[in-house]
């Protein structure tokens, strides 16, 4: 790797890996509470 | 290495890495469908496909964290570097596998006449405004787009076409497939299922994969950091013996690039730390049949003067190397690649 690819990886990854942790963290915490009722019809449920 | 054009240069190394890739991801997949059927028999063909789905989608994601993790592992500890040498065969392999998640994805929708819902779905304009609720679908399409384009480049034809600084900075691409694939199941999936394994799957690949960035890339900075001079502007590289015998010591030109001070024997020179394969780290490879040796690849230069062995055609550059009072210095001025350079000192 040259030095300047070494550089631009280093100031990218850690946004990329940050905007990655928020985005899971996110998705983990703002997911709908599961459903206490009958199970949702096939074409509702996405594979 | 080859003189000419050959769609793969196979040899032993890469059919044993081939064949033991292959029989881990059919073991993976046979395994994960067989363990499905018995603790959970699919009731209809949806179900069943979509037990498919699961077990092709975690393999790919698992096969992509083991991708990204190779590089710094092979950093890190040198009997990571067979896992490296044939990473773009596992690449393409992690494409094929994603393609069939993909295609048994649309299956599902297939077998149920209900093809125009995915349309519906990857075409409704207000859902990408949302968080909870955004087409995760389109997201691993496009980290399936970003795969393929890594597979289609993956041939040393364009290595050398792109140029090994453009074809990585292409291929730099994966880490944006795998924050894609993290979301597509975190946005996806994981909105519906309550298995706690899938949240533990994607943060344990995600902590993997970036606990190995952080140490590997620790470690790299120190090599950055330019080494004393001389009053001259030579670098100082330390007396002859504390280059080992038929290896390296890297040092590191002040805002310039990595150079690699080999030994072979009383013999020593200097060559440019950037393999022309595909930029490898050359200073930690070793001297093997007399020639420098990348260890990423196993290209080859003669340390006399950066040349490859005949047939082949590759240079590196050189740098002019002197031995006063009892110390290697470098000029960190690089010479035209392919320029003699080495020295014998007594």
């Amino acid at each position: 790797m040259r030095r300047a690819h070494r550089s631009v990886h280093r100031a990218l990854w850690p946004v990329l890996a940050l905007a990655i942790a928020m985005g899971f963290v996110m998705a983990l915490t703002l997911r709908p509470p599961p459903d206490a009722g009958a199970p949702p019809a096939a074409e509702d449920v996405n594979p | 290495m080859s003189a000419g054009f050959r769609a793969v240069q196979w040899n032993q190394a890469k059919f044993v890495y081939d064949a033991i890739l292959l029989a881990a991801v059919a073991l993976y997949i046979g395994t994960y469908i067989v363990l499905g059927y018995w603790l959970d028999p699919p009731k209809d063909e949806p179900a069943a496909i979509d037990m498919r789905i699961r077990a092709f989608g975690t393999c790919a994601f698992f096969m992509l964290t083991i991708i990204l993790s190779i590089g710094p592992l092979a950093r890190l500890d040198r009997r990571f570097l067979p896992l490296l040498y044939n990473r773009r065969h596992f690449g393409v392999l992690t494409f094929f596998v994603a393609l069939l998640h993909a295609s048994f994805m649309v299956e599902w929708f297939a077998v149920q006449n209900a093809l125009p819902s995915l349309y519906d779905e990857l075409t409704k304009v207000s859902d990408y405004g949302k968080f909870i609720g955004f087409p995760f679908k389109a997201l691993g399409l496009l980290a399936l787009l970003i795969l393929l384009l890594m597979a289609a480049t993956s041939h040393d034809f364009w290595l050398a076409f792109l140029t090994p600084p453009v074809w990585k900075s292409l291929h730099m691409g994966l880490y944006v497939a795998y924050g894609l694939v993290v979301m597509h199941v975190a946005l996806g999936v994981m909105q519906y299922d309550r298995s706690p394994l899938i949240p533990a799957m994607l943060a344990g690949g995600f902590l993997v994969v970036t606990v190995l960035h952080l140490v590997a890339g620790w470690r790299e900075r120190a090599g950055d950091i330019s080494d004393k001079l001389s009053d001259d502007g030579w670098l100082l590289v330390g007396p002859p013996l504390s280059i080992p015998d038929q290896g390296a010591r890297i040092v590191a030109a002040p805002g310039g690039e990595r150079i690699a001070v080999f030994r072979d024997g009383a013999r020593i020179g200097a060559l440019s730390n950037l393999c022309a394969h595909q930029n490898g780290p050359v200073g930690e490879g070793r001297i093997i049949d007399g020639c420098v040796t990348c260890p990423w690849h196993g290209y080859q230069y003669r340390l006399e003067d950066g040349c490859a062995p005949a047939p082949f055609t590759e240079k590196l550059a050189t740098y002019r190397v002197r031995v006063a009072h009892g110390m290697v210095e470098v000029d960190p001025r690089p010479l035209a690649p392919g320029t003699p350079a080495a020295i014998t000192y007594q």
